[in-house]
């Protein structure tokens, strides 16, 4: 089926639905490149999801502001003069010029540079200039203070926003696996975010920046060279039978290594004391190499007996990946269909050696953000995917996501996650398409809610 | 204080050389500096790696747009999170990766240039010389893919023997958010 509506006009429901066919995993490419399609992600999913803000430890002051967005709306996330994260639009109530035009900072309160009017560092509008020469006193300032988030909370002190008052609270709407994701940046303790954010343009779509953070197929051939680099042993973090996929509710998916039952048992025999000595040791062995910390035994209550195996890939939905061994998040911010803009933030346990924190600040350099080893390897992947959904002809040919589709029986914990234990699949990639669709298919979220799909059983 | 006049603050041994030792040794750096710049346009990264010492750092910090209140953030410091934060050992990974068949960010290579200009003696430590330039990268990539960094280096450079060796080199950029798929190539 070729484009049949105009430019510009909506997808129908029934279309949409079309686009990805749980039945035998086959994506249609039109989701990458289509514009009208991409303003309606920005609407059903970016405007009513809780998107990641940052980390309580980059404003850790009255006036501490970081500017990031929802969507393509930008927000500035700011601490108040009660010590309260606010989220407000970064656009003045009057002609709609940025507040902020820097990334981060200290500020009093946000004065616009048109023509000065002047915001307190809750949204509240509270200077006009010319208010009684100009206005004549007929303006009620109350009435334009700055638009904000409908809600913001936090969990382990990373803060999310939503637009959407109907959202359901954050916990909820992380769910188990989401919960899980955010769990594993603090299974060695409390943290705080490394100064500096790595910033880049990708000319992809953001859908497949996403989808293959839960792809362990593509790391031995696109990242080889990686390895043959010698920063890491792609074979010995692969585990390509050991791995497993998370389902969670509202298209939140882990997917990547697991723990071995086996090993699990003998990891929960040391003492805290004795897991550190282990990763000690094995950071000690080779110098060029980070092992994975071993989690401490109060991150087992934390995380679940399931959770706790985990060493795969978090993605909260929509945008935010949490990196393996929880040291780093990334997310993936919209800029029209054929343009995402990725952003790394390093997240360290506050009471690491310092020794330690050194070497895990080079490695992640190393590894990820646009010079990386690793990631160097990516971007031209995803964009030039993104550029042949363009064609005419060739986005006539669906993307198979087909691996391991039926093979796979659901299991669940006594915490209610569900989960395939298996070898290197797209289960994650599939649940991720089925949920999105829900999403750009729901005028609410009380039908987001009513339609969610329910989490796998049985066979998958 | 200027950058101006920040460099002539700190030039001990600088002063005391005369105008044509100065000359000579500014044409020598140039000349070693345009060396350099062509070895990795010319894709000779195994030489280019030779030139650097094995106690060398290579460094490029994150830039940040600020307002002038808060232009002590605007680049990130070393221990903090940057783009490139290498050691000898770091940049032989590095080149390995380019020689390994399997880089794939870079086949087909990119077609690069180094403009290296304003070469700036900053000071002469013993053997080592600290040099400012500024730099414009080109990078064209596929038939589409246009990047252009342009940004101020440090670079310190130190006498070996007969040979001159790159010990030091950092590396700062005029763009904030990068505007490139990825930074593949060596600046």
């Amino acid at each position: 089926m070729d484009l049949e509506r105009k430019p510009g006009e909506t997808p129908s429901k029934s279309e949409i639905c079309s686009y990805f066919d749980p039945s035998d995993g086959t994506l249609d490419r039109r989701v990458f490149s289509d514009q009208a399609l991409y303003d309606l992600e920005l609407k059903n999913i970016y405007a009513r999801a809780w998107n990641f803000m940052c980390h309580e430890s980059q404003i850790p002051n009255i006036g501490d502001y970081f500017i990031t967005y929802i969507g393509e709306d930008q927000v500035i996330v700011v601490r108040d003069k009660q010590g309260e994260v606010q989220v407000l639009l970064n656009t003045c109530r009057h002609r709609g010029n940025a507040l902020c035009r820097a990334e981060q900072g200290n500020a009093k309160s946000f004065v616009c540079s048109y023509h000065g009017w002047n915001y307190d560092l809750n949204g509240d509008l509270i200077g006009v200039p010319g208010l009684s020469s100009y206005y004549r006193k007929d303006f009620d300032k109350s009435q334009w203070g700055l638009a904000k988030a409908a809600q913001v909370d936090h969990l382990h002190g990373f803060y999310f926003a939503t637009l959407d008052p109907d959202t359901p609270p954050l916990y909820d709407y992380l769910g188990e696996v989401g919960r899980i994701g955010l769990g594993m940046l603090v299974a060695n303790g409390p943290v705080e975010v490394v100064n500096g954010v790595q910033k880049n343009v990708i000319d992809c779509n953001w859908k497949i920046a996403v989808d293959n953070l839960f792809d362990w197929y593509h790391v031995q051939y696109s990242h080889a060279s990686a390895g043959i680099s010698g920063i890491l042993d792609i074979a010995s973090i692969l585990h390509p039978n050991n791995q497993m996929v998370m389902f969670g509710e509202y298209g939140h998916a882990i997917s990547g290594p697991v723990i071995p039952q086996e090993r699990q048992a003998e990891i929960d025999a040391l003492s805290d004391e004795e897991k550190f000595a282990v990763t000690v040791a094995k950071m000690t062995e080779d110098p060029n190499r980070l092992p994975q910390p071993l989690r401490m035994s109060f991150a087992k209550d934390m995380l679940g007996p399931t959770g706790v195996r985990c060493m795969g890939h978090p993605n909260i939905f929509p945008n935010l990946w949490v990196s393996t061994g929880g040291t780093q998040l990334s997310l993936r911010l919209p800029r029209g269909p054929f343009e995402t803009e990725i952003w790394w933030f390093t997240v360290l346990p506050k009471a690491m050696p310092e020794e330690m924190k050194k070497k895990q600040v080079a490695f992640t350099t190393h590894l990820f953000g646009p010079a990386g080893l690793l990631e160097q390897d990516d971007g031209e992947n995803w964009s030039q995917s993104t550029r042949t959904s363009r064609g005419v002809v060739s986005r006539g040919y669906r993307h198979n996501l087909a691996m391991g589709l039926g093979q796979d029986e659901v299991l669940y914990d006594e915490r209610g996650a569900a989960r395939v234990e298996t070898a290197i699949s797209e289960h994650a990639q599939r649940w991720l398409y089925t949920n999105w669709m829900n999403w750009l298919t729901a005028d609410s979220w009380d039908e987001i809610k009513a339609n969610n799909p329910a989490l796998p059983k049985g066979r998958v | 204080m200027s950058q101006a006049m920040a460099a002539q603050a700190e030039t001990p041994g600088l002063d005391r050389l005369s105008l044509s030792q100065r000359m000579e040794l500014q044409f020598e750096i140039e000349q070693f500096l345009y060396a350099e710049a062509a070895m990795i346009d010319g894709r000779e990264y195994r030489t280019w790696l030779d030139l650097w010492t094995e106690d060398c750092s290579y460094w490029m910090p994150i830039r940040r747009t600020v307002t002038l209140s808060d232009i002590e953030q605007e680049f990130t410091k070393p221990g903090d999170m940057s783009f490139y934060d290498d050691d000898k050992n770091s940049l032989t990974m590095r080149i390995a990766k380019m020689e390994s068949g399997s880089a794939w960010s870079e086949d087909p290579p990119s077609r690069t240039r180094h403009i290296v200009a304003n070469v700036r003696i900053l000071r002469i430590t013993g053997n080592e010389t600290a040099v400012e330039v500024a730099f414009i990268l080109y990078r064209s990539r596929l038939n589409t893919e246009e990047n252009m960094w342009v940004g101020r280096r440090v670079d310190k450079i130190r006498r070996v023997g007969d040979d001159l060796k790159l010990c030091g080199r950092e590396i700062y950029l005029d763009q904030t958010l990068i505007r490139a798929t990825n930074l593949s190539t060596l600046f």
